[in-house]
């Protein structure tokens, strides 16, 4: 964890393995996610049915639950619906079969708070779940500040060390979402849903190209990179060391 | 067919049904030409009675007796039965030995039954008579047997036996031979059904002429041919799905199984499950993109559209594709001063027009350009992608919307094969028409109207 991130609701938790409540039937895909979240560190708990699920959840001790949409007992929306019903704000990645994109808006106003489509990548899972468990709060500021990167809000400029980075529009969203998620991987996938409100998947090389333009411009020559590519994932923009 | 099923069969039924209604209007003809000849004939020796009956009333009272007898002996039959009675009714002349009870004395004609005076014994016999007081009190009767109508009637009855008879039994006979043949083919019918029901599409039902029955089969098999086609598209669209994914598949099993055999160093077996994974994930995108267009294509539903300014949207495809179009070295130029709108979906119109996009910088080499306008004619916008690639030719124009469609230029090229499906099916969805030309290189506009 960055020790310059700044505060968050859970940040008294941070040192402790965080936990993740897993709600999926599928005994194969079960395994997989709970086999991959354990080796990153995650406590996961899981449960094989809508209703085990909703009493799991009750309890209100997991920081992040994935929940599948098509469960026996009790489906995953209802779930989710009845859970919100009660007040319990833990955030939820919904996975799903069904990538159409009603399908998606119906997982996210049930109370979902993301929407993952079967099958996925890991990487993107993961970053998913980073995403969730840190997600950046409603800030009122005026300017944001990464190591030397400053992003002016208001004026809507970037500058670095007092370099006046000159940038196109959709360039100061793409730095802006990246600057709010300091350290952590964002993916393609996030990256073409949030800042081009896309939900279509062109050519996955659209948005590196356009990340690399962005690489540019912040990262001069000589200057120690600061945006950087996550292997597999997507990128990570971190203050130099 | 069991004899009770014949029998059962509405064809048989009707057909029976025909010859009975055809039998009954003979029995009417008949019957009304009986009724008529016999009203006739009962006139006539009516008219015939009243006007002798008058005769002899009129004559000298005195030379009746004899007239009448004279009367019956030259010409007895004229009229078979006369009789004079005494004003007691004691018979006086002619050959009848009283006054028959039917008869009333008013000079009107009836009919009654009387002994036939001709045939030996009197068997009784039909007769038409006339009954009249005389001036002199005396009672005049005459009467004519109705031995004519009935010699009529029998030889209707003998016309009806040896003509009308096997004129119904002729319709009925007809009316199962025809039913037999109706079931026959309907028979037939029926069986290429069931055979086509049991999966053979190839099957058609028979006909032989031109009559309703043959254009409704003609129809019928014009449908059949239309769903076969159909049906052939389905499943060659299956098939190259299957070929498609399994190209793909086979590769991985192949560098996965190399892999294991040959003793390979951490790093050369991250490499193999790297390009394997990269292999998987373009059978995913496959397996995505036809789902999407299924969704699209199944999507009968209208209530995402809205109101679409076009020139926006085009600006947004030319930003998202114009930094990969500069890495490629291609112009991508944007013409969208003037302003439209039209009903639809704004993220498939995007994503239609962006896939055309996509197309457009991918074919084209480095150094040519790519154009985006937006225009406008008289029937309405026009989204227009022009390339300076190798183009589609005219005989490619219909088949490369087709789903994993790839012309010889594009083989070596990755991709799902999918994208102008998609495009058309964003079209359709719209009642937009998508079009190509262009002479060199490629043209594609999406007319934002039907065809």
């Amino acid at each position: 964890m960055e020790p310059s991130a700044p505060a968050r609701n859970a940040s008294s938790d941070r040192r402790l393995a965080r936990r993740v409540l897993l709600i999926e039937d599928d005994p194969g895909t079960a395994h997989e996610i709970l086999s991959e979240l354990v080796d990153r560190g995650f406590a996961v708990e899981h449960a094989a049915d809508g209703l085990e699920g909703q009493a799991k959840a009750r309890n209100g001790d997991a920081d992040v639950m994935i929940v599948d949409r098509l469960l026996p007992g009790l489906d995953g929306l209802s779930l989710i619906e009845s859970l919100r019903e009660e007040k319990l704000a833990t955030p939820v990645l919904v996975l799903s079969a069904l990538g159409s994109v009603d399908d998606r808006v119906r997982g996210l106003r049930a109370g979902g708070d993301d929407y993952l489509v079967k099958p996925f990548a890991f990487p993107e899972l993961l970053a998913r779940i980073e995403a969730l468990l840190r997600r950046p709060v409603e800030s009122r500021d005026t300017a944001l500040r990464i190591g030397p990167l400053l992003l002016d809000l208001i004026d809507r400029t970037a500058s670095r060390d007092g370099r006046l980075v000159e940038l196109l529009p959709r360039e100061f969203k793409l730095l802006e979402y990246m600057m709010r998620r300091e350290g952590q991987v964002v993916t393609r996938a996030m990256l073409l849903e949030d800042v081009w409100h896309y939900r279509f998947v062109p050519r996955t090389n659209l948005v590196d190209v356009h990340m690399g333009r962005l690489r540019r411009k912040v990262d001069a020559d000589g200057e120690p990179p600061m945006i950087q590519s996550a292997r597999g994932a997507g990128f990570i923009l971190r203050a130099p060391e | 067919m069991r004899p009770s099923e014949f029998a059962a069969s509405s064809t048989v039924r009707s057909s029976l049904v025909a010859a009975t209604a055809f039998s009954a209007a003979i029995l009417v003809i008949f019957g009304f030409v009986y009724w008529q000849t016999q009203s006739y004939i009962t006139a006539r020796i009516d008219s015939r009675l009243m006007q002798e009956a008058e005769d002899l009333a009129n004559r000298i009272p005195s030379r009746r007796a004899f007239l009448i007898n004279e009367r019956l002996r030259q010409a007895p039959r004229q009229f078979d039965f006369t009789g004079l009675f005494a004003a007691d009714g004691t018979p006086e002349a002619g050959n009848l030995q009283a006054i028959p009870a039917q008869l009333i004395l008013d000079g009107q004609p009836r009919e009654l039954s009387l002994p036939d005076a001709a045939a030996a014994g009197g068997s009784p016999i039909g007769v038409r008579a006339i009954a009249r007081r005389l001036p002199s009190g005396e009672v005049l009767v005459i009467g004519r047997s109705l031995i004519l109508v009935h010699e009529i009637a029998e030889i209707i009855a003998r016309t009806l036996a040896v003509g009308a008879f096997p004129a119904g039994c002729l319709a009925l006979l007809i009316g199962i031979l025809l039913a037999i043949r109706n079931e026959k083919r309907i028979a037939r019918v029926n069986h290429a059904i069931r055979r086509i029901v049991a999966g053979n599409l190839r099957e058609r039902l028979p006909t032989r002429g031109s009559d309703s029955f043959d254009k409704l089969a003609t129809s019928v098999n014009h449908m059949l041919a239309e769903i076969e086609a159909l049906l052939q598209g389905i499943a060659g669209a299956g098939d190259d799905m299957a070929h498609e994914i399994r190209t793909p598949l086979t590769r991985v099993r192949a560098r996965l199984e190399r892999a294991r055999r040959k003793a390979l160093d951490p790093a050369d077996i991250r490499g193999v499950l790297d390009e394997a994974i990269l292999e998987i994930d373009q059978c995913l995108a496959i397996v995505t993109a036809l789902l999407r267009i299924a969704e699209i294509e199944h999507s009968r539903r209208l209530a995402g559209f809205g109101s679409v300014a076009l020139g926006p949207l085009l600006r947004e495809v030319h930003e998202f594709y114009e930094p990969t179009a500069e890495a490629k070295g291609v112009n991508l130029s944007l013409a969208a001063a003037g302003e439209a709108e039209v009903v639809g979906d704004h993220d498939l119109l995007f994503e239609a027009v962006a896939n055309l996009v996509d197309n457009a910088v991918k074919f084209t080499p480095t150094g040519g350009a790519v154009a985006l306008s937006l225009l406008r004619d008289a029937a309405g916008p026009v989204l227009r992608v022009a390339d300076t690639g190798p183009g589609i030719g005219e005989a490619e124009r219909d088949s490369v919307i087709k789903r994993f469609y790839r012309s010889d230029k594009s083989r070596h090229e990755t991709g799902s094969g999918l994208g102008l499906s998609l495009v058309a099916a964003i079209a359709r969805l719209h009642g937009f028409t998508l079009r190509f030309s262009g002479q060199a290189g490629c043209v594609a506009e999406i007319l934002c109207r039907p065809s």
